[in-house]
């Protein structure tokens, strides 16, 4: 029970990757690949900060600015410098992987015996793991009202705008570039914060921990996505809270059902897989129509 | 809103509610009087060092009478993919494990960070233990942290360089930037031949793509170059001798294995070793032994390893007691 506990509270502090990827991914319709690099960027900004002496608190929102500044660097490659979005993305991944060295100063470095956040007095009274499980349901909480009041706002409907239809979007008079950049700034912002947070959950930063982050990223969206089908906005966002636990979950019922460790990113591919062509295949043998028939009453 | 939705959110909800309760209570297991001790493994990633030194681990703890039905060994392998690695500690966590181990750095802090400085963890390869923050000081780790470090024997590893190339005056150290040991294994390498009286030129490379250009620059500048016991640079051991082989520059690496690929020369640890001491160790602690004032033990005891192809191929006339020294006690490959 309590390793259930353990994957609930991993996938909300995971969530965290997961809602700031939708920003990207799924309003504005494009693929960001800084993610790899602002993951790690949060990471050690955060640790280094704490191992010499900076309040945690104030590390982890350290971590969220040097984060926004990936995203503007990856904004201005792509509106600006007409690199396509991919490649400005990979490019200020690679980048950040020597500042992040440049941080660090070396490889790895460790939080045990130092402060966290996960040190607040009261997660200390709670039973195991439901420190995670509290403070990555605060965390995210406030993280998904904030986008959602913010997607409600004139701006934040720009934003929508710009990923929907830019054309239509410029004609009326949005900005677009901007859109873009902030929308690129918010979202690795957000990722280096959970960077930061799940550094602090591990015990350590480590250069090489971004690698395949986009991966859980995207899972979390494609699997909410896939669980709960036609949503608003709003519930959307909560549906990528839901879907990265329910990641977590299968990770655990994996491990649990005894596959070899040396099979669990082909495991995970598969079920992202699986999870995307579901849609099409329902709709291709008509299982919608079917669904709906036997669950509504006749009118 | 979404029925799903709402129905998935309350199942979450309900679920923790119950584990909050029951978990809330103290746990009233008994140890049973034919108690089997579980002992969790943790490995970073597959690589033949890494699984030599698994390998170590489970004689070493037979040595100690723990096999077969004496003990239950969960060994799980994250394949390079650290968000694994918290999930696998916790999975030991909860299997109540006496004592866990672990294989590379991440691994270990991860163990260490779960244990949170409750059950012991013995430690398997980890070059700079103290430097990590996973001991106090290697003399008295002072937690519930001790094991094996792997620490390269490197002023055997000059006076190699002296005995194979005496004439050499610039020694080029090359090693990746995201390997901790490897870093940490240059640094000091740097020291110790700068106090020997060699120019010491340092070279990075941040993955094994770079290996090609960053050899071709460090070959037409250096007389003689020190591999360290570092993974990039071993994986790309072949494109570096490459390299070094048409500049005629001799390549002295810190591992067995790195000689096999064409370097000239080595003492090496053996990782097998280093896995077996840890083993012994974690056997000893399940039998009661105190971690804090358990030393970290650092393997340095190495043997010759020769490889008089390469040698001949540069032209270097390797003095005979090495050779024989390969023979008798190390390894030679012709």
């Amino acid at each position: 029970m309590s390793m259930i506990v353990s994957s609930i509270g991993q996938g909300l502090l995971w969530a965290v990757l997961g809602v700031a990827l939708f920003l990207t991914f799924r309003i504005l319709n494009f693929p960001d690949m800084t993610v790899e690099g602002s993951f790690p960027l949060g990471a050690s900004t955060a640790v280094t900060m704490i191992a010499h002496g900076i309040d945690p608190f104030i590390a982890t929102i350290a971590a969220f600015l040097v984060g926004t500044v990936a995203g503007l660097i990856t904004g201005l490659l792509y509106t600006k410098g007409k690199i396509p979005v991919l490649l400005s993305g990979i490019l200020v991944m690679t980048a950040t992987l020597s500042i992040n060295l440049r941080i660090m100063g070396s490889a790895n470095i460790s939080l045990l015996n130092q402060k966290s956040i996960f040190s607040i007095k009261i997660l200390q009274h709670l039973p195991k793991y439901f420190d995670s499980v509290f403070l990555g349901l605060f965390i995210i909480a406030i993280i998904t009202a904030g986008l959602i009041f913010f997607l409600q706002t004139e701006l934040g409907q720009a934003f929508i705008a710009t990923g929907d239809n830019p054309n239509m979007a410029q004609s009326i008079g949005i900005q677009t570039d901007r859109m873009t950049i902030m929308g690129l700034m918010l979202s690795n912002g957000l990722i280096a914060f959970g960077g930061a947070v799940i550094a602090q959950s591990n015990g350590y930063a480590d250069i090489n921990m971004g690698i395949g982050i986009i991966v859980i990223a995207l899972a979390s969206i494609i699997i909410g996505e896939v669980v709960f089908g036609e949503l608003t906005l709003n519930e959307r966002l909560v549906a990528v809270i839901i879907g990265s636990i329910l990641y977590r979950l299968v990770l655990l019922a994996v491990l649990r059902l005894g596959f070899s460790t040396n099979d669990i990113n082909l495991i995970s591919a598969i079920v992202l897989a699986v999870a995307m062509i579901l849609p099409q295949l329902r709709h291709a043998l008509n299982l919608d129509k079917i669904i709906k028939k036997g669950i509504t009453p006749h009118d | 809103m979404n029925k799903r939705l709402l129905s998935a959110i309350a199942i979450i909800i309900a679920f923790l509610a119950v584990a909050f309760i029951v978990t809330s209570k103290p746990n009233t297991q008994e140890k049973k009087s034919t108690y089997v001790p579980t002992v969790g493994i943790l490995q970073l990633v597959t690589h033949p060092a890494l699984d030599q030194i698994h390998h170590g681990i489970i004689e070493g703890l037979q040595s100690q009478g723990y096999s077969g039905k004496k003990i239950k060994i969960d060994y799980q392998n994250a394949q390079a993919d650290q968000s694994n690695l918290k999930t696998m500690s916790q999975k030991f966590a909860n299997e109540n494990a006496d004592l866990t181990i672990g294989i590379a750095t991440p691994a270990a802090l991860s163990l260490a960070k779960t244990a949170d400085g409750n059950n012991p963890v013995i430690l398997a390869g980890i070059t700079d233990p103290a430097g990590s923050g996973l001991v106090k000081t290697t003399q008295h780790p002072g937690n519930n942290v001790t094991g094996v470090s792997g620490d390269s024997p490197l002023q055997q590893h000059l006076d190699v360089v002296q005995q194979v190339v005496p004439k050499a005056k610039t020694l080029g150290i090359i090693y990746t930037t995201s390997d901790h040991g490897g870093e940490y294994n240059a640094k000091n390498m740097e020291k110790l031949a700068k106090k020997s009286g060699y120019t010491v030129k340092m070279y990075t490379i941040s993955t094994t793509n770079d290996m090609q250009q960053v050899a071709e620059t460090m070959a037409s500048q250096v007389d003689v170059v020190y591999a360290p016991q570092d993974n990039g640079v071993a994986s790309a051991m072949k494109t570096l001798i490459n390299v070094t082989n048409q500049e005629k520059v001799p390549v002295i690496p810190a591992v067995e294995t790195m000689v096999k690929d064409g370097g000239v020369a080595t003492i090496s640890v053996s990782q097998y070793d280093m896995g077996y001491q840890a083993g012994v160790m974690a056997g000893q602690v399940l039998k009661g032994k105190s971690t804090a004032n358990y030393p970290v033990k650092t393997i340095t005891k190495g043997e010759m390893t020769v490889n008089l192809k390469q040698a001949k191929l540069l032209g270097i006339n390797l003095p005979a007691s090495m050779v024989k020294e390969a023979e008798t006690k190390g390894e030679v490959f012709k």
